[in-house]
């Protein structure tokens, strides 16, 4: 859901430098010479990425080797530790997963999960750009300020508090059904229909976090030159050829990548908003990967079974990056990495 | 709160886990069994045999510091309606009998949890002669942790487990990670501990875990504490009168509900129809089993079970039922009940004290009353019978004989009985900081209410005792409300027993109370509760009811 808070665009790339002088002031800022000099050169670099490899290492690296527990009935209590006790677990192959793949639950979860993606894609992602747009469209500073903190604000409400109220303005009992009765109509009751739930969600997604997601993009409209539009418009480009010629085409690398970003993260619909309106819909409906991981490995304590759902989630994400990178590739983009 | 009512008092989760009591990985093979293995008594999935209880089991030595207003009948608790008289305290711990260990305890805790340091634990450390270091956890997702904290090599001495928290694995982990306190208690070794000698019986058959004697327990009336609790005003002002049937009560709640000013009949009213219609009980795994003309029934087999999901979803297809309940997560039950949103709702026995408290000053004409439980046909309800005891300390396998002995010194004060100086100090906190008395009536102030909560209480406690000096009359009224409700309830086969499933059935019963809130809620039908049963039947619910076959016939019954 937050797909986009934490990205740092990159710079657009200077349209004065060609691909190949790039190359040439790449090797050159490498340096040449041998791997000892480079390190020798650069040791104190080095050493200052050292507490961040370490904290990567711990807290990334070394939990992944904890999927192990999906091969095994694994019991935390054999042992001295949680961590003796996986040598002390007896191996299962490949049981948990095939169990797994028997669970309509399971499935449930994953048509859940890729339903509510698309949804979001095609009605939450959209969003931050033409609000960033409008935004920029507006020029004086203090309306400015004042619309940008009205639409971060939400980003810092809680999701128990965001789905409260919604509960009060949507629910059976909330402000609109109430309403609605008191001037002799039939009630309604959105929050416990299982039909609209996705979109309900997608929705409040839209109410919570659209507005933070403005900042990447006019961060990157920040960066276009007014020279251009002034050029544009001497060329006789009105507002919307201005829009299409200059604007987009500055914001495709950003919307690129978070686009990238995003698929690759298509498994990650949301957790803790999603937790709590799980019961009101029930879990044929709600339930996602995330929550049937929660609900199977820390409620159940069906460690290895979550642990295998957990992996597949993973393995499936890992080759959904990987593709999305490509097709942005394809289109000429930067994508996440290059080779 | 009292400890009795404390061991009842959490959240709602608490009656809904259906993942409570479940079996340990201790099949045959699994390096668990040599860690646990050689006292001769039997193999550790299954339950301790009555013959090997009888050797573990602590002394009773009855205690009768102060007699009961209301004695003890049909599994109730003890009440106490009479004023408290400071001078007339009796003192059942003479002396200090800690050895001063520092003793770090990880227990639940339901509200805010006050400062390590503060007058209360202080005071209590100082009666006993420890340094109890408290780790309050949240009480409502304490079963998130406890997995957690049990698997880590830095173990608690003490850690505190509620009997609904003891799904998947936890069983297991008391047998191989907790001290086996039978070495201490068992027999006449208790008497050194009068107080703990004078826990009753069924509650410390509770705490034997694999023909060990692991946990110090606190006790409960075996009664149903699920209260169908009602709106005593508003019943009064409009007339209505106490449903006695299933369709009594829907009729009745068409009459109530009127959604256009914003009056709901009732919350979610599960429980109560469980008990309404005589399900067995689905809070521990053992106890939904029942001998029926030779046959071990399960509760999920039962028609009643079917008809008490399918007479809830009428509730909810009527319309009857609070919005927000529907939504399940979503707001507080007790709110929209004492905000007169809904008028009937069902909660644990300590609400209707709580609940009457609560409101005292902020709606004089608050009135919360519990109706007895209806048979669905208008006759007598058949109720099951819990578990004796509800919530259990235990103390590490680590921990040096000193700091066991030091916990039971603690536990002795703990499970003072009402009416000593232990007992309210336990409860009531120091007189002056914590609580005053006026005219024989003990009221805890601020401080008393912020400090004087859970922590020690949940080491041990006394036989189930109701009393609230502040309000008599409730606490006459909870126990004849239990007094009425045990003369119908019947114990399934397997009442009273600790009962170890073997691992391979641990998850089988996962899915059933997420289905049941489907199929109530009207997002299933009963058809698919019926295919589940069937399912499970074949996933291993038939081979669990041999098991459990197999253990009847080698053990016999608790009360055999």
């Amino acid at each position: 859901m937050a797909q986009s808070t934490t990205q740092i665009a990159p710079a657009p790339p200077d349209p004065g430098v060609s691909e190949a002088d790039r190359r040439t002031l790449e090797r050159a800022a490498n340096g040449g010479g041998t791997f000892r000099t480079r390190f020798r050169r650069d040791r104190t670099l080095v050493l200052m990425t050292l507490p961040a490899v370490l904290l990567v290492l711990v807290f990334t690296y070394v939990p992944i080797l904890g999927n192990v527990v999906a091969f095994q009935e694994y019991d935390p209590y054999v042992g001295d530790n949680g961590f003796v006790a996986v040598f002390h677990s007896p191996w299962v192959g490949l049981e948990q997963f095939s169990r797994l793949f028997e669970d309509p639950a399971f499935w449930d979860a994953v048509r859940n999960t890729l339903v509510l993606f698309t949804l979001q894609l095609l009605l939450f992602f959209p969003v931050p750009i033409l609000l960033a747009l409008l935004v920029n469209s507006v020029l004086r500073p203090r309306v400015r300020a004042l619309s940008q903190a009205i639409l971060y604000l939400p980003h810092f409400f809680s999701w128990v508090l965001v789905v409260t109220v919604f509960q009060q303005i949507f629910g059976g009992a909330g402000i609109i059904a109430q309403t609605l009765r008191r001037h002799g109509h039939e009630g309604f009751d959105l929050m416990t229909d299982p039909g609209v739930f996705k979109f309900l969600v997608t929705a409040e997604g839209v109410w919570k976090d659209a507005g933070w997601g403005v900042i990447v993009f006019l961060a990157a409209l920040a960066s276009v030159s007014p020279d251009l539009y002034e050029a544009a418009a001497m060329d006789g480009a009105g507002r919307w050829r201005r829009m299409w010629h200059v604007t987009l085409p500055a914001l495709r690398p950003v919307i690129a990548l978070l686009l990238v970003l995003r698929v690759g993260d298509a498994l990650t619909v949301g957790f803790e908003q999603i937790l709590l309106q799980r019961d009101a819909v029930g879990p044929g409906a709600a339930e996602v990967l995330d929550t049937y991981v929660w609900w199977n490995g820390v409620r159940n304590q069906d460690f290895s079974y979550a642990a295998a759902a957990g992996l597949i989630k993973g393995v499936v994400g890992l080759g959904l990056v990987l593709a999305a990178n490509k097709v942005a590739h394809l289109m000429g983009e930067q994508g996440v990495y290059k080779k | 709160m009292t400890p009795n009512t404390s061991a009842t008092g959490p959240g709602r989760r608490s009656f809904l886990a259906s993942s409570a009591v479940a079996a340990a990985a201790v099949a045959g093979g699994t390096p668990l069994l040599a860690a646990c293995g050689g006292s001769g008594s039997g193999s550790k999935e299954g339950t301790t045999s009555a013959r090997d209880a009888k050797k573990i089991l602590p002394a009773f030595v009855a205690r009768n510091v102060v007699t009961p207003d209301i004695p003890s009948k049909n599994g109730s608790s003890l009440g106490f309606t009479g004023k408290l008289v400071a001078a007339d305290l009796k003192t059942s711990v003479p002396g200090r009998l800690g050895k001063g260990s520092t003793i770090r305890i990880m227990s639940p805790f339901w509200g805010s949890p006050p400062k390590g340091d503060n007058p209360y634990y202080r005071a209590m450390n100082d009666k006993i002669g420890v340094n109890v270091v408290w780790r309050n956890q949240d009480g409502n997702t304490y079963d998130e942790k406890l997995g957690a904290v049990l698997a880590s090599g830095d173990m608690p001495d003490v850690v505190v487990i509620p009997g609904w928290n003891m799904g998947g694995r936890i069983p297991g982990a008391v047998i191989s990670k907790m001290a086996d306190l039978g070495p201490y208690l068992s027999g006449d070794q208790v008497k050194d501990y009068p107080n703990l000698a004078a826990i009753p019986t069924d509650a410390w058959r509770r705490s034997l875990f694999g023909g060990k004697l692991h946990g110090l327990p606190m006790p409960s009336s075996y009664v149903t504490n699920i209260v169908p609790y009602y709106r005593k005003d508003v019943f009064d002002e409009k007339g209505y009168d106490l449903p006695t049937s299933a369709a009594g009560f829907l009729a009745l709640a068409k009459e109530i509900t009127s959604a256009r000013a914003k009056v709901w009949a009732c919350d979610d009213m599960k429980w109560t129809a469980f008990n309404a219609f005589g399900v067995l009980p689905g809070s521990e795994k053992p106890l939904g089993w029942n001998l029926v003309d030779g046959k071990l029934v399960h509760r999920v087999e039962t028609d009643a079970y079917l008809e008490a999901l399918e007479w809830t979803r009428t509730l909810y297809s009527a319309g009857v039922v609070h919005p927000d309940a529907k939504a399940q997560n979503q707001g507080d039950s007790g709110l929209r009940f004492t905000s007169g949103e809904v008028l009937v709702y069902n909660n644990d026995l300590s609400h209707w004290w709580a609940r009457t408290t609560e409101q005292a000053s902020q709606n004089k004409k608050f009135r919360i009353a519990g109706m007895d439980v209806f048979g669905h046909d208008g006759g007598e309800p058949a109720l099951w019978a819990g578990s004796p005891a509800g919530i259990f300390a235990f103390v590490s396998k680590k921990a040096s004989e000193t700091v066991v002995r030091d916990v039971l010194a603690a536990a002795n004060v703990t499970a003072a009985p009402y009416g000593t100086e232990e007992y309210m100090l336990t409860n009531y906190g120091v007189e002056g900081t914590h609580y005053t008395v006026e005219d024989g009536t003990p009221t805890k102030n601020d401080k008393g209410n912020q400090e004087v909560l859970n922590a020690f209480v949940m080491l041990a406690s006394p036989a189930p005792t109701i009393a609230h000096p502040d309000r008599p009359d409730i606490a006459k009224a909870q126990v004849e409300w239990q007094q009425r409700m045990g003369a119908r309830t019947k114990k399934s086969t397997f009442y009273g027993l600790q009962i170890i499933e073997p691992a391979r059935y641990t998850h089988l019963s996962d899915d059933f109370e997420q289905l049941e809130d489907d199929i109530v809620r009207g997002r299933k039908k009963i058809g698919d509760m019926q295919r589940a049963v069937s399912d499970w039947k074949r996933r291993g619910g038939d081979e669990l009811r041999d098991w459990y076959r197999k253990l009847l016939d080698d053990n016999g019954s608790a009360q055999g």
